[in-house]
This record gives structure tokens, sequence and C-alpha cells, in this order.
């Protein structure tokens, strides 16, 4: 019995974190970009800048008339943003957000659940949050709809092969595809001086990595599903009040997993750079701190999903497709091939 | 027309992207600390390419051609005369002047010794483009500052002879008045051909107004005498409304 309300507490905390993340970076997406862009953005609603602007976008969404357009396919309709959007939220369920934490006298992992294919997991569900995107332009029966569907399945395609290669090289690296255990690999140092994390084992594999995470996400360069120059927006065209919502906010959390992924990965989870935090703080403590460590770094990356977005322009079709078959898949098993030299060379 | 597509040989560094995009990644950074940066600073205007129009307002020209006035002179006598020179000079036909002769017990209210019955600007109609201004002989009609002139109904937008005064005492208080028109040095024309450009200048309306004084003057006497008939398609003016 205890064991369920622990686990429901942690499921709680998860989903509320996301939903957390996803709102906020909206903000964040919305007000970062005007800066780059030597705008204002939204600084009106609520204080601190705007901060609440996006709760005012949520009740303008939810109070907005749900039309749903003649000819459209009901049931895929309502179903594409459902779709897209629990495998996002379904993703955080591996996601290793902190070592673990002593409350009560009882060690909870924070973590819903250390599955040992955790790191498969993640991958199925990115790929399956792709048919969110095919159904709704398929449901839509509109030109750019379809177009903006098809051409995420394109992608998809392209893109999930150098993903998994570039994360297989890791899986060789750490012989495990439990997130937790990774993390727990990349502790102390590498080579003496670096910290042991993934990133300076695997740089050609980190880049590989997050460009077909971009690609995966549907942001900026590669956002070519959504193309609002080209496509309207692509599949989510037809697309009004909180389904529209849904589909926009599906794409926050899947940021925040993915960046959590990283972080997971590559840059060594809850770990700090060279300080051991067990061995000075209280359990509680621990907890939280590790908890904050993995948040700053996951902060970071989700930051960078923005700059990029103003930063870099949109792949033309025939580049997105020519980058991903031939150059980041032959890429992806140079460096499998390599790790794998070196992991049998040193073990 | 569609054209094919030209082949660019690239380079390796071209080919990677990555140099350009941690490139692109810099100029953004600059750009966003910047803002960032003057965004945190107190006072109005303080990102420098964005005006939060209530609370910063730009500084426009000193001459800039706002809300009309009617000014008054240093006595606080009215200047206007009612002569109706600005209805006339006015393009888009929004001025209605109506002449009323000032008593000697007005003579604390009027610098002259006509003034303006009534005088109307439709704000709707009104170009702003500063004619009536420049057609006043006693710079009694002026363009102020004011641009803010959206009201909730189109009544307001039609400006009577108060909200003319009250436009004048509003801009004396923010000391905003716009400076007295100096006066040009009038250089006397040689008598010969002036005659001829004086009788061109009316050709135009003389054939509507059948008089053969078709001049400016004429008309806004007959304004001034509240002659309510359209005298002859008289150009339109709203002297047919008075």
């Amino acid at each position: 019995m205890e064991d369920w309300g622990i686990a429901l507490g942690k499921v709680v905390f998860i989903w509320v974190w996301a939903l957390l993340i996803a709102v906020v970076m909206t903000w964040v997406e919305r007000r970062g970009s005007a800066m780059m862009q030597d705008r204002l953005g939204p600084n009106r609603a609520g204080p601190l800048w705007g901060l609440f602007q996006p709760l005012a976008d949520g009740i303008k969404l939810f109070t907005k008339e749900d039309v749903m357009p003649d000819n459209v396919k009901k049931t895929l309709f309502i179903l594409g943003p459902a779709l897209f959007a629990i495998p996002a939220f379904s993703a955080y369920a591996v996601v290793p957000f902190g070592d673990k934490i002593v409350l009560g006298g009882k060690e909870i992992i924070l973590q819903v659940s250390d599955v040992n294919i955790g790191f498969l997991y993640v991958l199925a569900l990115g790929a399956i949050g792709v048919y969110g995107m095919v159904v709704g332009g398929w449901a839509s029966n509109n030109k750019f709809s379809i177009l903006g569907g098809l051409r995420s399945t394109a992608q998809l395609i392209s893109y999930e092969v150098p993903m998994g290669l570039a994360l297989l090289a890791v899986v060789l690296l750490y012989g495990t595809f439990s997130l937790r255990e990774m993390v727990l690999l990349q502790e102390g140092t590498f080579l003496g001086f670096l910290p042991n994390w993934g990133i300076f084992k695997q740089p050609l594999g980190f880049i590989l990595f997050i460009a077909a995470a971009y690609a995966e996400a549907g942001r900026v360069p590669f956002d070519l599903p959504e193309a609002e120059s080209e496509l309207v927006t692509g599949y989510h065209t037809e697309y009004g009040s909180m389904r529209l919502g849904l589909y926009l906010f599906g794409e926050y959390v899947n940021l925040g997993t993915l960046s959590a992924i990283m972080v997971t990965i590559y840059f060594g989870g809850w770990h700090l750079p060279y300080i051991d935090m067990s061995a000075f703080l209280g359990p509680v403590s621990y907890g939280i701190a590790s908890f904050l460590v993995f948040f700053l770094k996951q902060a970071f990356f989700l930051f960078l999903f923005v700059w990029i977005r103003w930063t870099v322009p949109r792949f033309r079709y025939d580049q997105l497709m020519a980058l991903g078959w031939k150059k980041m898949i032959p890429l992806c098993l140079v460096n499998l091939f390599l790790t794998a030299l070196c992991v049998q060379l040193t073990v | 027309m569609a054209r094919p597509v030209v082949k660019r040989e690239y380079s390796f560094k071209d080919a990677i992207y990555l140099v350009e995009i941690i490139k692109g990644l810099g100029i953004t950074w600059k750009h966003f600390v910047r803002n960032v940066k003057a965004s945190f600073r107190k006072g109005p205007h303080t990102v420098p390419t964005c005006w939060q129009y209530p609370e910063d307002r730009r500084p426009i020209s000193p001459v800039f051609r706002g809300a009309h006035m009617l000014m008054l002179n240093e006595e606080g006598k009215e200047l206007c005369v009612g002569c109706g020179m600005c209805a006339r000079a006015c393009p888009a036909k929004c001025i209605t002047v109506k002449r009323g002769k000032a008593g000697e017990e007005d003579a604390d209210r009027y610098a002259g010794k006509t003034y303006c019955e009534e005088f109307v600007i439709d704000e709707l109609r009104c170009i702003f483009c500063g004619f009536c201004q420049e057609a006043c002989p006693k710079g009694a009609l002026m363009l102020g500052q004011g641009y803010e002139l959206a009201e909730y109904s189109m009544e307001a937008c039609i400006y009577d002879k108060e909200k003319l005064l009250a436009n004048f005492h509003e801009a004396k208080e923010k000391g905003i008045l716009p400076a007295p028109r100096k006066k040009v040095p009038v250089e006397k024309p040689p008598a010969k051909p002036k005659p001829a450009a004086a009788k061109k200048a009316p050709a135009g309306a003389k054939a509507a107004a059948g008089d053969d004084k078709g001049s400016a003057g004429s008309a806004s006497r007959k304004a001034a005498d509240g002659k309510a008939a359209p005298d002859g398609g008289d150009s339109g003016e709203a002297a047919g409304k008075a």
C-alpha cells in the first residue's frame, strides 16, 4: 500500500513537472524569440514580464469554439492531438530526474519506473508521437495538412535511423538499456580531468543525436511538417481551440523529454562535474539538489531549442533528406564502428 | 518561370553546417543579452527598438500637424475673425465658419471687429494637410501636437469652437503651443502682372459661382451673412450648412 502511495506521488510530481515545463516554455519561446529579434514579446499579462501569458493563452484556447470542419474524418481528427500528446507525456516515466531521496525512513528513487529497457521505451514513444502528426494531417482533409503529415512521416523515417544508430553507440559504451544505470555510470572523471560524461566519450554521437532529436521534435531547422511559410501550419492547419492547444503543448512536452534524454545520456544526469554531492549533503537535501542539478541541465537544453530555432533557417526538403541519408547515417556508422573498436580494445 | 536549381560547390566547412550554426548562435546570443539587459533597466523606453506606446511616447516634431486649435492672443482674446479663408483653402472641405460682428461689449473677447460665431471642423474628413493654418491671415487656426483623436462616436469627432478652444488651453497648459508664425516679408510684385494672375486664380470657381467677383473673400462673406442657400454650388463648402 505504501509503495502505491510513493508511486502515485512520483507520477503526480512528474506530471505536474512536465506540464509546468511546457507552460513556462511557451513563455520562454515567445519572450526569448522576441529578445533575440529585438522585439519585446508579450509582457503585459501578470507580473514579471508577462509570466502569466501562457495562462491567458490557455484560457483563450479552452474557451474558444471547438470547430470541427466539414468532411474531416471525425474519429481520427479527435484522435490526432491525443496521439501526439500522450506519448510525449509517457516518455517522462523513465526519465531519472534525480538520484534518490530519503523520506520517512524510506529510500525513494527519483524516477517513476526504472525499466531495464527504458532506453528503447523512449525511442519507441518518440516514433509513436509522429503518428499524431500524420493522423491529424490525414484526418483534416486539407492539402496543407496532408503535406505536413507526409513530410513528418518521411522525416521520421529518415531520422529514426541516425538517432537509433547514434544511441546504439551509447548502449555499446555503457552496456545497459536502463537510463538510471547509465547516469550512475557517468560519475567521476574521464581521462583524469574531464567529467565522466557521455558527451566526452561520444562527441560525434552527441551532435548526430541532437540533430536527429531536433528533426524528431519537428523543430527548426527541421520543422518541415509545419513550415508556416509553405504549408500554413502544416498538419494542424485545420485545428483550433484546445485541440490545437494539445498539439502545441505536446510539442513542448516533447522538447522536455528530449532535453531530459540528452541530459541523461550525454550530460551526466544529476551529477555535478568534479563534485560528489552525496558526500556532504543530507539524504533529503541531496535528493532535492540532485533534482535541481538535473533540472538546470535540462533547462539549458530547453533554451537551446529556442535559441537554435531563432538562429537557423529551415532546411529545404531535399537538403533535409540528403543530410539524413547521405551524411548522418554514414557518420553514425563510423561512430558506431569506432565505439565498438574502443570498447573491444579497452575491455 | 521555374528555374533549375543551381548546384553549388560546398566546402567541407559549409557542408557540415556546424561552424556557421555556431556563428549564428553567437549573433542571436548577442542580441538576446543586449535586449535582456535593456529590459532590466529602469525607466521608460529601455529596449532600444521598441516604444511601449502608452508608457513611452516618441517625441514628435514641433511642426507636427495634429488636432486643430483656435488660438488666443496674449491678452486672451480670440484671434479668429471668421473670414473663412481656412474653409476656402481646405481640400477636404471639412471646415465651417460663420462670421459674426463683434459689438463694443465684446471688445475684451475678440481681437478683431468680427469673430467666428461658429467654427466647426469635421476631424473625420480632415486630412491634416495644414492648408487652413497657412491660409489663416491672423494665425488663429493652428494644428497642434495632439494625435490621440480616437473617439467612441462620430459626433465627438466633429470639433466645435469650444473643443477647439479647449485644445488651445490644453496645449498651453502643457507648454506645447506652436510658435506664432513669423511674418513673411511679402515682396510687392511688379504691379502689372499681378491683376492678371489674380484674375486667373478664381477663374475655375467663376463658372460655378456665376459672379465675376467669385473670389475667396466674397464666398466667405456670403457664408458670414448666413445665406443658407447652396449658393450656386459655391465650392460646396460648409457655407451651405450654415
